[in-house]
């Protein structure tokens, strides 16, 4: 049937965003998590996987509901850094949600998935595998992430409708910089970061144990970290002035966050500081969290561009994509659009100066764009 | 998740989120379910935004209307009917939601909602169980229904008994297999006593059962697969197995064609680890290079492997 919207699925490291083409949002946005019984997995360890009898292998679990049942089913995520790790375990996650939560006939709809930039072919083939062979689909594209958040980014206003641009991508697990040229992507100009979202929360979740924050019960750290860093966290233009700006007035900076227990259902209390705009700061400087990777965001995307073919360069800088969860920061935009910019005009500066004001170069304009669909741009633009 | 759930869990979610936001927003959403059902949640008018539309569209209205839906609609969803009886184009029903005037319990409404297709269905099980309790004399006629392009249901009340009867096909040649032998299991599977109760079941692959051998539809094509239920009076003695059974046969074919793909996957996990084992035993009957090397003494001195002259 035609007639049928496609349905869009995106499996992200640390979201899997699924929905309906021509809808504003995903229907679902839940973990890429799959629980599984306790007791299963021991014994297909001991006895090899021809032990599962019956209906073992239909007792199971997928995103929220995984990890509400985390006491009875241990969980498994089935990607890791953006690539498909555990197939298994991936395809009966695709299972539950095409049935279950998209309740959809799988014969009758046309799909697409998406893929990290560099991903390869065999993944793409083993994919197209058990889409055709398992779900029996009658068509499918699998579409590079990048290149529909390219495409979502139509909708911001000052952006022009091009398939040229830099898509900086960041989710849970992994941080993309792709320059994306009419359509193609670039694939020996991508820079790999590996700082996202994870190590944003790992990060807020260490400052907080270090100012003392003993009212956060263990279990919940990792979770309450994960919630303040999405909640008030927003990128400052310079550190040094805001630490002093929080010093001078700590009452009007610094927000009391009440969350409750998971166990106890008691609700604390906790001071959230510092880590409000030192969150973000792990992009710029990246040493913060990372001991061999120092180079900061912005320095990253510019070695990016500089890269790649030099006629589409210029394309490239004034069509700089923001997507993913990690880049949701308030004013993180502004902020690289400032940084790449002041290095664009240093390296133009200083050209001038070696050969004596001879050449002008024509300044190039430097363009940051987000927008609110941000979040699920690879999915809105698919 | 063995069974499937009767109702529609994107749809519910969809209007819960509807009915709990604050700040009401323009909501204009297409959504699915099995056979072919569509949903459209949308805000009609720009500037009334308390008013959203809900909207099906069951490709066999026509026929489930011979059966009496729009009484059921009526007695299920009444109130919530668009006041003007208006239908979206190319949808079935619409009904209209006041977001101001909800009542107290609006997730239970998202959840009365979201078996909306489950209810639109019920038409015809409702007239069989009708024609049922009038303890009738002779059978009844056998009602049918399309209710996917070239799939069939029959529904016949029968005097002590009410038959369903699924034709179904398979557009794959694989999948008719697995579901000859998931089909196959049903029937053996009521030897166990533990499922002694459950309805019994036929399954047919050649000859269409007597009941429905005059449909025109039968006489041509020889890949159906017939599967008949036969529901006894304590399959729906109250309304609430009543429910539950109704349920459980509509979401049959689903049902059976999720599990086809679920033993497929199972499969396919069974062939990666035997791969993951033979690449193994492969792997261990590679000549070992490294034992050729040198074997030295503790003096320090080595053998050298003589190499068979021979050859």
């Amino acid at each position: 049937m035609s007639q049928l919207a496609p349905v869009v699925i995106d499996n992200g490291t640390g979201y899997t965003k699924m929905g309906f083409a021509g809808n504003t949002d995903p229907q679902y946005t839940i973990p890429t998590v799959i629980g599984l019984p306790n007791k299963s997995a021991k014994l297909t360890s001991r006895y090899g996987i021809a032990s599962k009898r019956g209906i073992d292998d239909l007792d199971f679990y997928i995103g929220d509901e995984a990890i509400a049942n985390n006491k009875m089913y241990s969980l498994s995520y089935p990607i890791r850094h953006g690539q498909i790790d555990n197939w298994d375990h991936m395809e009966r996650f695709w299972e539950q949600s095409i049935f279950k939560y998209l309740r959809c006939e799988p014969e009758d709809h046309y799909f697409l998935l998406t893929e990290p930039p560099l991903n390869a072919p065999e993944n793409r083939e083993q994919m197209a595998e058990i889409f055709f062979e398992t779900f029996n689909i009658p068509g499918m594209y699998i579409a590079v992430q990048a290149v529909l958040a390219l495409a979502a980014s139509w909708t911001a206003k000052k952006a022009n409708q091009t398939l040229t641009g830099t898509v900086i991508d960041s989710g849970d697990g992994v941080t993309h910089i792709v320059p994306v040229a009419e359509g193609y992507v670039l694939g020996s100009s991508i820079k790999n970061i590996p700082i996202a979202g994870k190590d944003v929360t790992a990060f807020v979740q260490q400052l907080q144990r270090e100012h003392f924050e003993t009212s956060i019960p263990p279990q919940d750290s990792y979770e309450i970290a994960r919630r303040v860093k999405e909640s008030y966290s927003y990128t400052c233009q310079d550190m040094l002035s805001e630490f002093s700006k929080y010093d001078a007035d700590p009452s009007s900076n610094i927000i009391n966050h009440t969350a409750v227990d998971s166990l106890t259902q008691n609700t604390y209390n906790i001071d959230v500081g510092y880590e409000r705009f030192l969150a973000p700061e792990v992009f710029f400087n990246p040493e913060l969290v990372s001991s061999d990777f120092l180079v900061p965001l912005p320095h990253m995307v510019d070695s990016a561009i500089q890269s790649s073919p030099i006629d589409t360069r210029r394309g490239l800088y004034t069509n700089i994509v923001l997507s993913g969860g990690s880049t949701m920061f308030k004013d993180f935009g502004k902020r690289l659009q400032r940084d790449i910019k002041r290095l664009v005009d240093g390296r133009i500066a200083n050209n001038e100066s070696l050969n004596n004001g001879a050449m002008k170069a024509k300044p190039i304009d430097v363009n940051v764009i987000s927008h609110k669909k941000q979040r699920h741009a690879v999915w809105f633009g698919g | 998740m063995i069974i499937l759930e009767p109702n529609n869990l994107a749809l519910q979610t969809c209007l819960e989120n509807c009915f709990s936001s604050v700040k009401k927003e323009v909501v204009d959403i297409t959504l699915v379910d099995f056979d072919n059902v569509l949903y459209h949640v949308s805000t009609p008018i720009l500037t009334e935004k308390n008013l959203i539309w809900v909207s099906i569209k069951v490709p066999c209205f026509k026929e489930l209307e011979r059966y009496k839906v729009q009484e059921i609609i009526q007695k299920e969803y009444g109130q919530y009917l668009h006041p003007e009886l208006k239908v979206e184009d190319d949808y079935s029903v619409t009904f209209q939601l006041d977001l101001d005037a909800l009542p107290e319990n609006s997730d239970e409404l998202a959840k009365h909602f979201s078996l909306l297709k489950r209810n639109i269905f019920l038409a015809p099980f409702v007239q069989a169980f009708n024609y049922f309790d009038t303890k009738p004399e002779q059978p009844g006629e056998v009602m049918n229904l399309s209710y996917r392009d070239g799939e069939y249901l029959y529904i016949q009340a029968m005097e002590d008994r009410i038959t369903v009867i699924f034709s179904t096909r398979f557009k794959d040649e694989m999948d008719r297999v697995f579901g000859k032998v998931f089909l196959q299991e049903f029937v053996d599977a009521r030897r166990q006593s533990l499922v002694s109760n459950a309805p019994q079941v036929l399954y047919s692959t050649k000859e269409p059962p007597l009941e429905i051998r005059n449909f025109p539809e039968q006489n041509h094509g020889q890949d159906f697969s017939h599967i008949t239920f036969i529901l006894f009076p304590r399959h729906f003695k109250d309304e609430e197995t009543k429910y539950k059974t109704v349920s459980q046969i509509q979401l049959f074919r689903n049902y059976l064609h999720y599990h086809i793909k679920c033993s497929k996957a199972y499969i396919h996990s069974r062939l990666r680890n035997r791969v993951v084992e033979f690449i193994k035993v492969l792997n261990r009957a590679k000549p070992d290079t490294s034992s050729q090397a040198e074997k030295k003494l503790a003096s320090g001195r080595f053998f050298r492997q003589q190499r068979s002259s021979l050859s």
